[in-house]
């Protein structure tokens, strides 16, 4: 591993011909490494659970539902690794969930505002109260710890206000954000919904355009690019993920949930916007060393500000999602969330300090965890001791994490 | 090599600052040229980094005029520092250990495509490009900061300073913490900087490499000015004495600021 190879030898690297060993190729894969690691496991837990259950947990209905299920964890997990690989945290957003559905949901009922209209309206909500936490964290140098603590308290007590009891009576159009599929118009193929089928085909194809086109990029730098045995095969295994997921979910009885739409939509965008601007490079550069982002020019109160108006704005989506599952506002929605976004993200791989985490790994955090939700009930195992295995597997999988990360710094 | 008649590229004039009851420095003059090295020595806590964060822009003097071209400026941020083509290595590494080598040297100036998204491929190429002048032996420019040694790592942040075509460098205890054959390196990308017509201010405690490098060297001793020499005439030992004190300079212009 520690062999260094000069940069200054004949810059185009002829194919084939690789100037780093393979020591260091995967080092600088880092956190790739870690995130196929996390995939694997994934695979492991989804196939055992499988076994476990006699085959009910991909039962396609079981499918559907495991993503309907978690949509709000995946969705609050985007927006809380970006918080933790800033090196903050934030233990607010399950109240702000609870705030934000209230207000939703009585925009809808007493002031009888059309359903787009209340979710634009939570949004903006949502918004707002990442724009009043941020601006605690940002400019006044609070620790995010301490606001948002706040925070759990004054939008959970909010929350009271607004849902003095149970608002129901929700219109239908806003309970299938949560509840409802894409609509099937183009018919059935072998019993699998047609609309499923042509999503999951266009998002492969969509991968792999994406791929080749980064990797012609590369090329047309004179840059090092990947065998092309690997780089086909990654494509290849990613292709029969999804491919096994749309069979799966086109045999559904709704097809699509609107709401994997929705993450889908979600994890594209945060994941372009974490690997390929400006600002996404410079919350990892604050997470990694403030003061040097700051000495490098990095506007770090700006940044901080913004990621806490964007996981305001994930917190309100979340709520939007939260209240249409459950056809109605209670006050005691988003018990627990932050902590099920918090351990979304360590399982999959995110740093306590800072710096290190993935939109990916956190989501497949938040499906390792909906998975054992799912199986361990179909198992009908006790709630209590579900919540127990949970603990563990967390601590368990930052243990491994972190025991990975310590071999490979003693080189 | 300086020419007195010329407006030197970077001047400071009587600069103070104060941290609370700590004088750190009391009218400090500075002025860099053109094509010229000069080195800032003193012990410790004589002010030479305070000196140098004013130029990044991390601290603002209390008193005193800062002139870049003989143009008046203030530098209220690093980013405001770096727009007027000052470039600065930190002597306690800046660095973010968690991104790659392209990443760290185009942090804060990322390269940007026609969609004014990162233009990862471009600035990797110009790392290889940079780092390739300057002969640094990084395994990859895609590895983590975390992965490389620290003579590596401090060839990162130097070469960070050819980004954005910098007219004034200042490196803080560059060679601080080198082995000999990287400080050579070191100092010969100094010397590289100096052909390239830029204005470089070395802060170094290391009198060998001062003296190997530098053209002028300019003594700070608890805050003041206290003597300038010429690096190729003056002994060692002269140098010194100005360091310790044992040699006083005869510049009385400091006394007046050093009770404001």
């Amino acid at each position: 591993m520690s062999t260094t190879t000069d940069v200054n030898l004949p810059a185009p690297n002829p194919p084939g011909a690789p100037r780093v060993s393979l020591g260091q190729r995967l080092q600088g894969l880092g956190g790739n490494a870690r995130q196929y690691g996390i995939f694997g496991a994934l695979v492991v837990i989804v196939l055992l659970f499988q076994v476990l259950t006699d085959g009910k947990l991909l039962l396609p209905n079981n499918v559907a539902a495991l993503f309907q299920q978690n949509a709000y964890v995946m969705i609050l997990a985007i927006g809380m690794v970006m918080v933790i690989v800033a090196g903050h945290i934030d233990l607010s957003v399950g109240s702000v969930v609870a705030f934000v559905g209230g207000v939703v949901a009585m925009t809808m009922r007493d002031f009888d505002l059309p359903w787009v209209v209340a979710i634009l309206i939570g949004l903006a909500l949502g918004a707002l109260v990442g724009a009043w936490q941020g601006f605690w964290v940002a400019y006044v140098g609070i620790p995010a710890f301490i606001v948002t603590l706040a925070g759990m308290l004054v939008f959970r007590g909010l929350a009271l206000v607004v849902v003095g009891e149970t608002i129901a009576g929700l219109p239908a159009a806003f309970i299938r954000i949560s509840k409802g599929s894409l609509p099937n118009f183009l018919g059935f193929l072998d019993n699998m919904d047609v609309v499923t089928l042509l999503i999951g085909g266009l998002a492969v194809a969509a991968i792999a355009l994406t791929q080749v086109r980064a990797r012609r990029a590369l090329r047309k730098h004179d840059l090092h690019v990947e065998a092309v045995g690997l780089f086909f095969t990654k494509i290849a295994m990613v292709a029969l993920g999804i491919g096994v997921l749309t069979v799966i979910l086109s045999l559904s009885a709704g097809g699509t949930p609107i709401v994997l739409v929705i993450v889908g939509v979600l994890v594209v965008a945060y994941s372009f916007l974490m690997g390929r601007t400006v600002f996404g490079r410079h919350i990892y550069a604050i997470g990694g060393n403030r003061a040097a982002a700051a000495l490098s020019g990095v506007n770090t109160r700006k940044v901080d500000f913004w990621i806490f108006v964007n996981i305001g704005l994930l917190a309100g989506v979340a709520a939007i999602v939260t209240t249409a599952r459950a056809g109605a506002a209670i006050a005691a929605a988003g018990n627990n969330f932050e902590l099920d976004a918090i351990a979304a993200c360590f399982i999959g791989g995110a740093a306590v300090t800072g710096g290190i985490g993935r939109i990916s790994g956190a989501i497949v955090g938040a499906l390792i965890m909906g998975v054992l939700n799912m199986g361990l009930s179909i198992l009908s195992v006790d709630p209590s001791w579900q919540m127990a295995i949970k603990g563990m597997v967390l601590l368990l999988a930052v243990a491994f994490d972190l025991l990975n990360k310590r071999r490979a710094g003693t080189q | 090599m300086t020419d007195a008649t010329r407006v030197p590229l970077l001047s400071m004039r009587g600069i103070s600052k104060r941290f609370g009851a700590v004088e750190a420095l009391a009218g400090v003059d500075l002025e860099v040229h053109r094509h010229e090295v000069v080195a800032l020595v003193g012990d410790n806590g004589a002010g030479k980094s305070t000196l140098a964060k004013m130029v990044a822009g991390v601290l603002s003097p209390d008193t005193g005029l800062v002139e870049i071209d003989g143009v008046p400026v203030s530098i209220p941020s690093p980013a405001a520092a770096r727009a007027l083509g000052v470039a600065t290595v930190f002597q306690d590494l800046a660095l973010c250990d968690n991104l790659d080598v392209t990443s760290n040297l185009f942090l804060g100036r990322e390269l940007r495509d026609a969609h004014g998204m990162l233009d990862d491929e471009r600035m990797e190429e110009e790392a290889r490009q940079i780092l390739r002048d300057l002969t640094s032996r990084i395994p990859s420019v895609r590895v983590p900061l975390s992965a490389l040694s620290k003579g590596q790592r401090q060839s990162v942040a130097i070469a960070r300073t050819l980004i954005g075509d910098p007219r004034i460098v200042v490196l803080d205890e560059p060679t601080a913490s080198l082995s000999v054959a990287q400080t050579a390196e070191i100092l010969v990308h100094i010397e590289g900087l100096r052909d390239l017509g830029l204005a470089v201010v070395l802060i170094s405690h290391n009198m060998i490499d001062v003296r190997a490098v530098a053209d002028r060297i300019e003594v700070l001793r608890h805050g003041r000015n206290n003597g300038s020499f010429d690096a190729r005439t003056t002994a060692y030992e002269q140098i010194i004495g100005a360091i310790t004190g044992a040699v006083r300079a005869d510049t009385p212009r400091s006394s007046a600021h050093a009770v404001s």
